[in-house]
Parts: structure tokens; C-alpha cells; sequence
């Protein structure tokens, strides 16, 4: 097996370094993407590629607003009760 | 229909539910749903090693994190190497060994997350295949056809 395999397997022994800080959030996009993949292409009788792509982006979207507004009132109580 | 029909099919039904377990995507494969098992396998396969890269292969543990491994394993039974892997170390008898795989924090949390979502997502598709090989897919609408 070459090098550049085992360096490959490698990468699955460590974990990558992941901070504490609100960037850290944007780890659920990915999880989303799959989640609205995954959830069209069970959904769909028919899978014309260019609808079914269409359909993920809206759910994907549709996900994503509504957990940042879910994220934006939860911040909102959060502030208002500790200040 | 027929006694001897009814067990084939049932049988049929049970060998797309395993072979979607196996590989992701498989069992909508052999009932001709080719871009729909192309889409489930990328997206199965990319989740879960996604998360298997973020928090290593010490987020597979079937000791210390039970509730997670029952979803990681629907993912496939290959899910098992780093269990065994992980189940190794952590009965090696070396102290640096047994810990070799410890993983805490976020690196732990989104690892656990995205491949046990994956899991969940895969038992998802497992009953869609089975469901579509149930109602006749492929023999009844044909393979399909784009736009």
C-alpha cells in the first residue's frame, strides 16, 4: 500500500481540532444537506435529477432559516433572562 | 397469490432490506432505482465517514456509548472494524493503548452526531427499499427515465 493510503486511514485515528466557538455551528450545514438529500430521494416517486436537486435546495434552505431563527429566540430569552 | 409466490417475495424483501444495509443504496440498486441508490450511497458513505474523520474511530464505541452504536451500526455491518477496533484498545491491558482512542468534546459530540445520523438516515432508506420492492417498483413504472 502506498504512503499517501495509509496516511489517508491515518486521518481516521485522530480527531480533528474543533473550538468551542460559534463557528463551530456551522458543522450542522453538511448534516443538513444530507438530511434534505436523503429525505427527497425516499420522498420522490420519480427522480428527475433536476427537480429532485431543486426540492434539496429548498428544503435545505427551508431547515437552515428556520434552526438560525429557532437559534436567534433562544439567544433573544437567554439574554433577556440573564441580564 | 400463491403460497410458493407469497415466500419468494417475502423472501425478496428481506434480501433488499440486507443488502441495503450492507451497502448503502444497494437494495434500491437491485430494484433498478439506479440514481436513487447512487444519491443514498454518496450521501450514506459522506456523512459517516465525515464523522468518523472529525472525532476518529474512538466515536464507534459499543462500551462506552451504546445509544450512538445502535444507531452507527445501521449504517453497515462494516461499522463493526472500528468497534473492534475501538473494543481492542480499550481491553489491551496497556494504559497508553487504552486510551489511544480517547476523544472528548466537540470533536466527539459532531462525530457522534453525523454518524449516527447517518445511521438513522440509512434505516430510512432500508424501509423506502423495501417498501418500493413491496409495491412492485421497477415492474410496474419501468426504470427510471430523465426529464
Amino acid at each position: 500500500m502506498s504512503s499517501s493510503v495509509f496516511e489517508l486511514l491515518a486521518s481516521f485515528t485522530n480527531p480533528i481540532e474543533i473550538g468551542t466557538d460559534p463557528i463551530s455551528m456551522l458543522w450542522m450545514f453538511p448534516l443538513l444537506a444530507a438530511v434534505a438529500l436523503i429525505y427527497k430521494a425516499v420522498q420522490l416517486r420519480v427522480m428527475f435529477m433536476r427537480k429532485y436537486f431543486r426540492e434539496v435546495f429548498i428544503l435545505f434552505v427551508s431547515i437552515s432559516i428556520f434552526i438560525v431563527l429557532i437559534g436567534i429566540v433562544l439567544h433573544a430569552v437567554v439574554y433577556f433572562m440573564t441580564r | 397469490m400463491s403460497k410458493n409466490n407469497s415466500t419468494d417475495h417475502s423472501f425478496f424483501l428481506v434480501i433488499v432490506g440486507l443488502l441495503s444495509w450492507i451497502v448503502p443504496g444497494a437494495g434500491h440498486l437491485i430494484i433498478k432505482e439506479r440514481k436513487r441508490a447512487a444519491v443514498i450511497f454518496v450521501t450514506i458513505t459522506g456523512t459517516f465517514l465525515t464523522g468518523l474523520h472529525i472525532g476518529s474511530v474512538g466515536i464507534v464505541n459499543p462500551e462506552g456509548a451504546p445509544a450512538w452504536y445502535a444507531a452507527q451500526i445501521l449504517v453497515s455491518p462494516l461499522v463493526f472494524i472500528p468497534a473492534g477496533i475501538t473494543k481492542r484498545s480499550k481491553h489491551s491491558g496497556d494504559l497508553q493503548e487504552m486510551h489511544k482512542y480517547d476523544v472528548f468534546g466537540h470533536p466527539e459530540s459532531i462525530g457522534q452526531i453525523y454518524t449516527s445520523v447517518a445511521g438513522l438516515l440509512n434505516l430510512l432508506c432500508i424501509l423506502s427499499a423495501v417498501y418500493m420492492a413491496h409495491s412492485g417498483r421497477g415492474e410496474l413504472i419501468g426504470e427510471e427515465e430523465d426529464e
